[in-house]
This record gives structure tokens, sequence and C-alpha cells, in this order.
């Protein structure tokens, strides 16, 4: 009987609805990352006038399956799931050899762990029932995988822990081109982590509190965030990208320089790890923008999406919509990927230290004023805006007075006897005259030699 | 306003985060244990075993001294993330507080005499050069 009433204290609703909302989104999250990858390689696809992924459907060479062939190419990613178990997970002689298994791991754990606190489904009225011989007491439910109250700082906190399996990978591997992109993605994603924070506090000034399902009860009754807070949402946005280390940030794995940066020496499901973590931080980040910034579940107008219905199907109907955005989002990201070149590594840590903190550190300012004022309706709220990036706009020129000298290389630099710099007295000649040289050049041959 | 029962201070809501950490700690184990089960294991020479340099020979090892900004930027996150974990508290009970009033503002004072600290430690490193990346 002790165990009994041990178990009826344990086994609350929430808990329960908890753990049912946890097994079935990891496995939604991980399908979605193996589809997302597929999407990818659409999109990409259509970006560069190409067809993409068609051939693998689900007919497994059978011919009574026939009519799955090809279907769109879906069967991609079960094919290249398999293909990754199928091949030799490699350990190179000179690595660090526990760090270097562990990495992968590291990475993905907080990759997997951040979602639990985002709020799918709103509350659910959950009626009681009797699972196997234990009352379980109706009532009020979150339907989010933890509805702990420090959730926002929750998914913060994790998010920032990807930070590690990045740095370990590149070190463990002794590869100087790992090494050198695991040393730039550590400096890229902390830096970018704190305008995440301060655009994050921006909106927590105006909410008041950590709560997530406050966040978008909040919203749901004074209008999105997005409309009121454009700045902190953009910074927000830009910081995402660079968490996740996403084009036009990726320069941890930027192919043309460092070989694939952080992971060159792994194989098989370890390679594969990293691939899956980037894509569940993706997702991640996606619904917490969504979360701070576009009401979450809510759509203006539906009835059921509104924070005060509790039925079932309002809570079903949430999460699609919620993951809907999600999905969209997801889309733009990659959409950004495929248009958008990528950032030099001294432009993006340039845009982070001398544009984005200094401008996150003059939205929490300004919405620390403003909240104090009281003005927090939308348009107060976007004046505040206006006026932060005015003044610091205004103040740019004198701020990069002294301060900035990005000098060309060349000319700081000098190598004597160049072409950029020649000797004392010594001419110098920059157009071809060697006569193979002319022939792959005639233009600019024809042109210098008249 | 708020229909749920959030009374979230009890460690009973960290449940579910044990149930994923196990999940998500499950399903990196199983992978690396499975592609080295299933994968093939072929024995390799010298050269399957050293690092890929873009094929070149590797020179040397890669522990070795690298360039003391990422130091610098390391030491300055540090009092950025010091100053926001500090902030937090402060951001999610400001608003509750009614706005225009005295006690607001101290608030309000003090926050901005925090945040003036950490900006006075970012101009210093500004003029020093640590955000120079060229």
């Amino acid at each position: 009987m002790n165990t009994l009433a041990f178990l009826e204290s344990i086994l609350t609703g929430q808990l329960l609805v908890s753990g049912l909302v946890i097994v079935l989104l990891v496995h939604v999250i991980l399908g979605t990352v193996a589809y997302m990858i597929y999407l990818e390689r659409k999109i990409c696809a259509y970006v560069q006038d190409r067809i993409g992924p068609n051939r693998v459907g689900f007919d497994f060479g059978l011919p009574a399956l026939s009519f799955l062939k090809g279907a769109l190419g879906l069967g991609q990613p079960l094919a290249d799931g398999l293909k990754l178990f199928l091949k030799e997970d490699y350990t190179p002689t000179r690595v660090d050899r526990l760090m270097f298994t562990l990495a992968p791991a590291i990475i993905i754990v907080p990759a997997l762990m951040g979602f639990v606190v985002i709020p799918w489904g709103g509350v659910w009225d959950m009626p009681s029932f009797t699972l196997l011989g234990v009352a379980v007491e109706g009532g009020p439910v979150h339907v989010t995988g933890a509805a702990i109250n420090v959730g926002v700082v929750y998914l913060l906190a994790i998010g920032s822990l990807g930070v590690y399996g990045v740095t370990l990978g590149g070190w463990a591997s002794n590869n100087k081109y790992s090494f050198l992109g695991g040393l730039r993605a550590t400096a890229q994603m902390i830096s970018y982590e704190i305008p995440l924070g301060l655009s994050l506090m921006a909106v927590l000034l105006v909410v008041g509190s950590l709560v997530p399902e406050r966040i978008v009860g909040f919203q749901a009754r004074e209008g999105w965030l997005m409309l009121s807070q454009p700045l902190a949402g953009v910074l927000f946005f830009v910081s995402i990208l660079a968490e996740a280390n996403r084009a036009p940030f990726d320069n941890a794995e930027a192919e043309q320089e460092l070989v694939g940066g952080y992971h060159t020496e792994y194989s098989s499901m370890r390679w594969a790890m990293y691939f899956l973590a980037e894509y569940a931080h993706m997702i991640t980040s996606c619904a917490f923008f969504t979360l701070l910034f576009l009401g979450g579940y809510h759509l203006p107008l539906v009835p059921w999406l509104r924070p005060e219905d509790t039925s079932i199907a309002g809570a079903l109907l949430k999460f699609g919509v919620f993951f809907g955005k999600v999905v969209g989002l997801i889309c733009a990201m990659m959409v950004i990927r495929w248009t958008i070149p990528r950032l030099r590594y001294d432009q993006i840590m340039i845009m982070a230290w001398q544009v984005v903190i200094p401008l996150s550190l003059g939205v929490v300012v300004g919405t620390s004023v403003a909240v104090h004022l009281g003005w927090t309706g939308i348009l107060p709220m976007l004046a505040m805006n206006g006026v932060v990036l005015a003044l610091l706009l205004a103040a740019q020129p004198f701020l990069d007075k002294g301060v900035r000298t990005r000098a060309l290389p060349n000319a700081r630099i000098r190598l004597y006897g160049s072409r950029f710099s020649p000797m004392p007295g010594e001419r110098v000649v920059t157009s071809p005259s060697d006569p193979t040289a002319l022939e792959d050049r005639p233009y600019e041959g024809t042109a210098r030699m008249i | 306003m708020h229909p749920g029962p959030l009374a979230a201070s009890d460690l009973a809501s960290y449940l579910p985060v044990g149930l994923i950490l196990l999940m998500a700690v499950g399903f990196a184990a199983a992978n690396i244990f499975l592609s080295r089960i299933i994968g093939p294991s072929r024995p390799g020479g010298v050269v399957k075993g050293q690092t890929y340099e873009s094929g070149m020979n590797p020179v040397g090892t890669a522990r070795k001294r690298f360039n003391v900004r990422f130091y610098l930027i390391a030491m300055v996150f540090l009092v950025f993330d010091v100053e926001i974990v500090f902030l937090y508290p402060w951001a999610a009970t400001f608003p509750n507080l009614s706005p225009g009033t005295d006690e607001g503002l101290v608030w309000l004072g003090r926050i901005f005499f925090f945040l003036f600290t950490t900006v006075v430690a970012y101009l210093y490193g500004f003029r020093k050069g640590v955000f120079k990346f060229d």
C-alpha cells in the first residue's frame, strides 16, 4: 500500500503528459531532422535550378512494391541513415581517443534536450482517470515536455552547451584545420550568445515572466512581440543563425578554407551526429524564436488557439500551428543559406562586437526606460526601437574614429619587391609578357601591348 | 489570467528533464555503438591513420600556440555573460512594478549603474583593440 501511495504522489497528471509529450516529440524531432536534410537539398536544388533528390523511393528493390518507386525521393533520408550506419567508424591514430568519441555525444545531448520547455500545446484540462490501479487526478496540465518555471533560462543554458562539443571535436582531432574550425566556432558562438541573451531580455522586460506559457499568453493579449520589438527580433534571429553555425555564419566548416572544419576527421554515425545536432539545434532555435516573437501557438481570430482554451482539440491544433510556424522559419533559414554568401570570419566578429552587441544593449536600455514610463503598447515600443537605431547610427562615426584600423594588408605589411610595393627606383611590370600568359588572357594582353 | 498549476518550485517538475537526458544519452550511445558494431573495420596502415590536411603529410601536431585574440574574446565574453546572468532576475521582476514610481526609478538607476560598469569595460576593450579583427 505504501508504494501505491508513493506512486500516487509522484504520478501526477502533469508528469504523465510531460512524459508522453517527450517520448512523442523525440521521435517527431528526429524524423523532422531527417526530412530537414531532404528539404534542404530540395530547396538548394530549386535555388540552383536543379531537381534535387528524386530517385530513392520506398520500393527497397522489391517488384511487389514497385508502385512506391520514386515517390519524390522521399526515401532519401532513410537510405542516407542506413548508409551512415554501414560506413566504417574510423579513429585516426593520433587523436585523443576518449574526447574524440565523446565530442559527438556531447554536442547531440544538449541539442535534443532543449525543446522540452517549449509550450507546444498550451494548457489541457485533463479528466481524472485510473491507470493500472493508480488514480490520477485530473485538472489543468501543461502540454509540454517539462513545465518548469525558469523555462526560458533553461532553454538558453542548454542551447549554449553546444559549444563544448564543437570545441572538443576540433581539439581532439589533432588536425590543424579541425582545430582552427573549432576555435573559430567557439569564438563565434560565445560572441553571439551575448546579443542572444540581451535581446531575450528585451522580451522579458516587456512580459515580466520567465514562464514560456505566460510569454505566449502576453502575446495573445497584447499583440506579437515581433510587432512591438522588431529590432530585438532581428537581432535574435541573427544570433540564432550564428549560434547554430548556419550560413552566412558557417565559418566553422568553411569547406573552401578548412576542409570540413571541426568534423573533418569524423566518419560514420559520429560524423552524422554533428549534423543531427545542427538540425535539431535549428528546430529548437526556431521554436524559441516563435515562442518569443511570433506568438507561440497563437493565431489571431482562431478561438481554439487562445491560451484560455483548454480542450484536447485545442491542444492538438496549437501543437500543429506551433510546429507549422517552426517549419516556416526553418525554410526561411534554408533559403537564407542558399542565397546569401558566407561572411568572412573577421567580418562576423566585427559585426558581433561592434554592431550587434551595442545595438542589443541599446535595445535593453531603451526597453527598460519605456517600461518604467509605462509605454508598453506597440506604437511607443516601435518609436523606442526607432530612437535606439537612430542614436546608434548617429554614434557610429564617433565610435569608428581612431578605433577601427582596418587597413589593407598589403599597405600595412610591405613586401618590398612585390608588385604592390616595388623597391625604390624599381620599375614593375604588371601586365603579362609571357606568350602563354597572353594566350590565356587575350583581352588583358592586347589591351596592354598597344 | 493563467490557468495552469505552475507550482514548479518543487523538484518533481524537473523529472521530465531527467527523462529526456536519459533518452538523449541513450540515443548518442546507441549510435556510437551500433555504427561500431554494424560498420566494417578494415585494417589501416600509416597513411590511413594520418589526419587529413588537404592531402599533405601532416607536419607536427595541432597542439600548438594559437592567436591570443581567442583568449581576449573569451575573457570579454565572461564579463558580459556574468552581467547578463545578473540581469535576468531584474528583467523578470522589473515590469511587475507599477510604472513611473520612485521605487522603479531607484531600480532603474541601480541597473543602469551596473550596465555602465560593463560599458566602461567594453569601451576600454574597444580602445585597446580587442575587437579588431584584421
